[in-house]
C-alpha cells in the first residue's frame, strides 16, 4: 500500500508540471501576452513615461523574456532545490532554497500573502458546504430508499434531478434577487462575507449597554446562509441519489434476507446492517464532491462577492495576473489530484477485496 | 434534433436495434418530456427569424405587396431552413439512413455556398423607420411577427424603454438596452442547441479516439494518454475555460471548440476501460487475423460493444455543456455580439442594489428546463441501454 501511495503520489509531478504548463502557455498565447491588460493600463500617461513604465515592468517581472525561459524560471522559483535568484534578476547558485509562488503583478504583493486571505474564505465556505451535503443527502436518500417506488420516492427522484439541472448562475440571482434585496426580502447580506462593523465586535453574541450585539461568529454565518444553499443543493441531489441506490442494492442482499428471518425488527436491520454496509460507497465519494465543490466556488464567489480562491481565479486569469494564475492553477490541481489519491485509498481501506499491489 | 442523437447508433448498426432503442426510451414519460420540450426549442430555433423580428412580415407600400423580413435573412437562417425542411422531407423516406444523412449534406451544401456568397444583409438596421412609416401612412397595410421587436432593436423612437416590467407590448419586459427580452430568448435558443450538439459532438469524438487509441495499444501510449487525461481532468474546468476564452476573442464556433476540448476525459475514460476488456476477445483477434484495417477494428467492431456509456454519457455532456456556456456568458467572458441566456440572466442584478425579476426569472428558467430536458433524457437512455446501470443508480 505504501508503495502504492508513493508511486501514486510520484506521478502528481508530472501532471501538475503538464497542468501549470497547460494554462501558462494559454495565457502567454493570448492577444496582449502575459500582464498584457495591466501594462495597457498606462495610456492615460504620455508615450514617453508608458513605455519607461512598461520597461520596468518588463525588466521587473522578467516580461521581455520567452515564454518558456518565463515558464521554466517560475518553475525554479517554486521548487525547493534550484538557482538562487538574486535582486537583479540573475540566476545565483545551485543549492536549496526556499520556495516562493512569487509577486503578484496585479497586486504588487507576494502571492502566497494573497493565496493566504483567500483560502481560508474558500475552504471556510467548503468545510461548511460538505456536511451539509451530506446531512441532507443522507437523510432524504434513506427516506426514499424505504418507501421505494411509492409516491415520496417518485417525487424525491424528479425532484433530485431538477435540483441538480438547476444552473448555479440562476440559483444565486434568485436568492440575491429574493432574499437580500430591499424591494422583496431583505433577510440576508447581498454580498461579502462579514460587515466593517462585525470586525469591531466580540466574537460570540451577547448583551451590551447599546442592546444586543451578534457577534462576529453570528455575522458570518448569517452571511454564509445564501452562498452555502448556492453550493450545496445540486450535491444534495448527488448524493441521495447515491445513498438510495446504494442502500437499494444492499437491500437485496442475502445478509438482509437472513436478518429479516431472525427476527430483527425492520428499523434494525436498515439501520444496524444495511446502512453501515452502504457507507462505503457514501465515504469513498467525498474525495470526489470536494474538487467539484472548488470549480462550484468560482461562482458563487463572483456572484456573492466573497473574496475567495474562485473570485481570485476569475480576476487574474482577466488580469493575465502570471504568478497568481499559475498558483491558484497549481493550488487547484494539487487538491485535486489529492483527494483522487485519498479516494482510491479509502477504497482499499474501505473494501479489503480492493488490492494495487 | 433530438431524433438525430437517438439515431445514431443506426449509422452504424442495424436499424432494428436503434427503433428498438428508441421505442424503449421513448416509452418513459420523462423521456417524453425531455423530447417534447427540445423539439419546441428546436422549433423556436430554426423560426426565431420569423416569430420574433421587427421586420414585417408581409407589407403593403406605395401599392405593391413585398416581405422585408426575406430580405433580412443572413446566411445562417436560409442554411437553417433547407436542413429543417430537407430533414422533415427525408424522415418518412425509405431510404437507408446512409442514404438520407448524404442527400440531406448534399442539400446542406448545395445551400450553403450561394448563401453565403450572396446573402449580407445589412448589419445595422434602423427597425423605427417601420414603425414611423407604419404611423405616417406610408405603408398601408402590414402584418407583423407575433413579437414584433428583434433582439437587436433599442427602441429608439420610444420614451425610455429600458428595463420595463412585463406589460402587453413586451411580454416579458425589456432588457437594459430597451430589446425585447422575449425576442433575445427566442433568438438565444440556437446558441443553447447548437454549442450544446455541436460541443458535446467535439468531446465525444476526441474522448472516443483517444480513449479507443489507449486501450487499444495499451503501453506508453496508455501512459501518455492517462496522464493527457488527468491534466484536463485536474484543472478545474472553469478555470481552463477561463484561460482558453482568454486567448480567443469571444466567437460562437470557438466556444463550441474550447467547451469540447475541455469535456472530453469521461468519454476517454468509459471506452479506454471498455476496450481493455475487449481486446484480448475472439472476435477481436479474429478481426485482426482477417486483416481488416485498424480504423475499421476500432471503430466498427469494438467501439459498437462499448457504446452504451458514451451515448448516456453524450446525453448528460449536452447539458453540461448548456450550463458551461450560460455560465462563461454570465461572467461576462463569453459572447458579445448574440444574445446568449446566461448574458441575459447577468443584467438581472442591477448597480446599487437593484433587482429586475423578470430578467432573472425567464432566461433562468429556460436554461433550468433545457438541462432539466437533457437530463431526463439522459436518465431515460441510462434505464433503457443498461438495466444494470439504471437499478444501481
Amino acid at each position: 500500500m505504501l508503495t502504492y501511495i508513493l508511486r501514486r503520489l510520484l506521478l502528481t509531478f508530472p501532471t501538475l508540471i503538464g497542468i501549470t504548463a497547460l494554462v501558462f502557455f494559454c495565457l502567454a498565447a493570448s492577444p496582449g501576452g502575459i500582464g498584457g491588460p495591466l501594462l495597457k493600463d498606462q495610456r492615460r500617461l504620455d508615450t514617453v513615461d508608458a513605455r519607461r513604465i512598461q520597461e520596468y515592468y518588463q525588466k521587473r517581472y522578467g516580461l521581455d523574456k520567452p515564454a518558456i525561459v518565463q515558464y521554466g524560471r517560475w518553475l525554479n522559483l517554486i521548487s525547493p532545490v534550484g538557482f538562487q535568484l538574486k535582486d537583479d534578476g540573475t540566476l545565483g547558485s545551485f543549492g536549496f532554497k526556499w520556495p516562493s509562488l512569487g509577486e503578484s503583478m496585479g497586486r504588487h504583493r507576494q502571492v502566497a500573502s494573497v493565496l493566504a486571505e483567500a483560502l481560508p474564505l474558500t475552504l471556510l465556505l467548503n468545510a461548511i458546504s460538505i456536511p451539509v451535503v451530506y446531512a441532507f443527502g443522507v437523510l432524504s436518500g434513506i427516506g426514499s430508499a424505504k418507501r421505494r417506488g411509492q409516491t415520496f420516492d417518485t417525487l424525491m427522484g424528479a425532484s433530485q434531478l431538477a435540483s441538480w439541472s438547476i444552473p448555479t448562475i440562476w440559483a444565486g440571482v434568485m436568492l440575491i434577487g429574493f432574499f437580500a434585496n430591499r424591494q422583496y426580502f431583505d433577510w440576508f447580506p447581498p454580498a461579502g462575507l462579514h460587515e466593517t462593523e462585525a470586525l469591531n465586535m466580540a466574537f460570540l453574541p451577547h448583551w451590551t449597554a447599546a442592546g444586543w450585539e451578534r457577534g462576529w461568529l453570528l455575522d458570518v454565518a448569517w452571511h454564509l446562509v445564501l452562498p452555502v444553499i448556492c453550493l450545496s443543493y445540486g450535491g444534495s441531489a448527488f448524493l441521495t441519489k447515491l445513498t438510495r441506490g446504494s442502500i437499494l442494492e444492499n437491500l437485496s442482499a442475502d445478509y438482509v434476507r437472513t436478518a429479516r428471518a431472525k427476527g430483527l425488527s425492520e428499523s434494525v436491520v436498515l439501520y444496524r446492517h444495511v446502512f453501515r454496509n452502504s457507507l462505503l460507497a457514501l465515504i469513498t465519494i467525498a474525495a470526489s464532491i470536494l474538487p467539484a465543490l472548488l470549480s462550484g466556488s468560482v461562482v458563487v464567489e463572483t456572484i456573492f462577492s466573497i473574496p475567495g480562491m474562485g473570485k481570485i481565479a476569475v480576476e487574474a486569469v482577466q488580469n493575465r495576473d502570471r504568478e497568481l494564475t499559475l498558483a491558484v492553477t497549481l493550488i487547484g490541481g494539487v487538491i485535486t489530484l489529492l483527494s483522487q489519491i485519498l479516494r482510491d485509498v479509502l477504497y482499499a481501506v474501505a473494501d479489503p477485496r480492493v488490492a494495487y499491489d | 434534433m433530438i431524433e438525430a442523437s437517438l439515431q445514431l447508433p443506426a449509422t452504424v448498426e442495424s436499424r432494428g436495434y436503434a427503433r428498438d432503442i428508441t421505442g424503449r426510451v421513448m416509452r418513459r414519460w420523462g423521456a417524453r418530456i425531455g423530447a417534447a420540450w427540445i423539439v419546441c426549442l428546436v422549433l423556436l430555433a430554426v423560426f426565431a427569424p420569423f416569430l420574433a423580428t421587427s421586420h414585417p412580415l408581409l407589407m403593403k407600400s406605395a401599392g405593391k405587396w413585398s416581405s422585408p423580413v426575406l430580405q433580412s435573412l443572413g446566411p445562417s437562417d436560409v442554411i437553417l431552413q433547407a436542413a429543417f425542411w430537407m430533414a422533415l422531407i427525408l424522415w418518412p423516406m425509405r431510404l437507408s439512413v446512409k442514404t438520407k444523412v448524404i442527400a440531406w449534406l448534399a442539400v446542406l451544401i448545395v445551400t450553403a455556398i450561394p448563401s453565403i456568397n450572396s446573402l449580407h444583409p445589412p448589419q445595422l438596421f434602423v427597425y423605427q423607420h417601420y414603425r414611423d412609416a407604419v404611423r405616417s401612412g406610408k405603408i398601408e397595410q402590414v402584418v407583423f411577427a407575433p413579437v414584433p421587436f428583434s433582439p437587436q432593436d433599442h427602441l429608439r423612437d420610444q420614451e425610455d424603454m429600458r428595463l420595463q416590467p412585463p406589460e402587453h407590448v413586451h411580454w416579458m419586459g425589456t432588457t437594459d438596452n430597451s430589446a425585447d427580452l422575449l425576442s433575445n430568448m427566442i433568438h438565444a435558443t440556437r446558441i443553447a442547441i447548437s454549442i450544446g450538439f455541436i460541443s458535446t459532438g467535439i468531446a465525444a469524438v476526441i474522448g472516443v479516439v483517444l480513449g479507443g487509441l489507449m486501450g487499444y495499444y495499451g503501453g506508453w501510449i496508455d501512459l501518455l494518454g492517462m496522464r493527457v487525461a488527468e491534466i484536463f481532468d485536474s484543472i478545474p474546468t472553469l478555470l481552463l475555460l477561463l484561460c482558453f476564452v482568454a486567448i480567443y476573442p469571444p466567437n460562437l464556433y470557438i466556444m463550441m471548440a474550447i467547451i469540447g476540448a475541455t469535456s472530453w476525459v469521461g468519454y476517454a475514460y468509459f471506452v479506454r476501460g471498455e476496450f481493455l476488456s475487449l481486446r484480448d476477445r475472439d472476435f477481436v483477434h479474429a478481426a485482426r487475423a482477417a486483416g481488416i484495417p485498424l480504423p475499421s477494428i476500432i471503430f466498427r467492431h469494438m467501439l459498437l460493444n462499448g457504446l452504451t456509456p458514451v451515448i448516456v454519457t453524450a446525453s448528460f455532456g449536452v447539458a453540461s455543456a448548456i450550463l458551461m456556456e450560460s455560465t462563461i456568458s454570465f461572467l461576462g467572458i463569453g459572447l458579445t455580439d448574440e444574445s446568449s441566456w446566461g448574458a441575459l440572466l447577468e443584467e438581472a442584478l442591477g448597480g446599487g442594489g437593484t433587482f429586475y425579476w423578470w430578467i432573472a426569472l425567464y432566461p433562468g428558467l429556460a436554461i433550468f428546463l433545457t438541462v432539466f430536458a437533457y437530463n431526463l433524457i439522459g436518465e431515460s437512455l441510462r434505464d433503457a441501454l443498461d438495466p444494470k446501470l439504471g437499478r444501481m443508480m
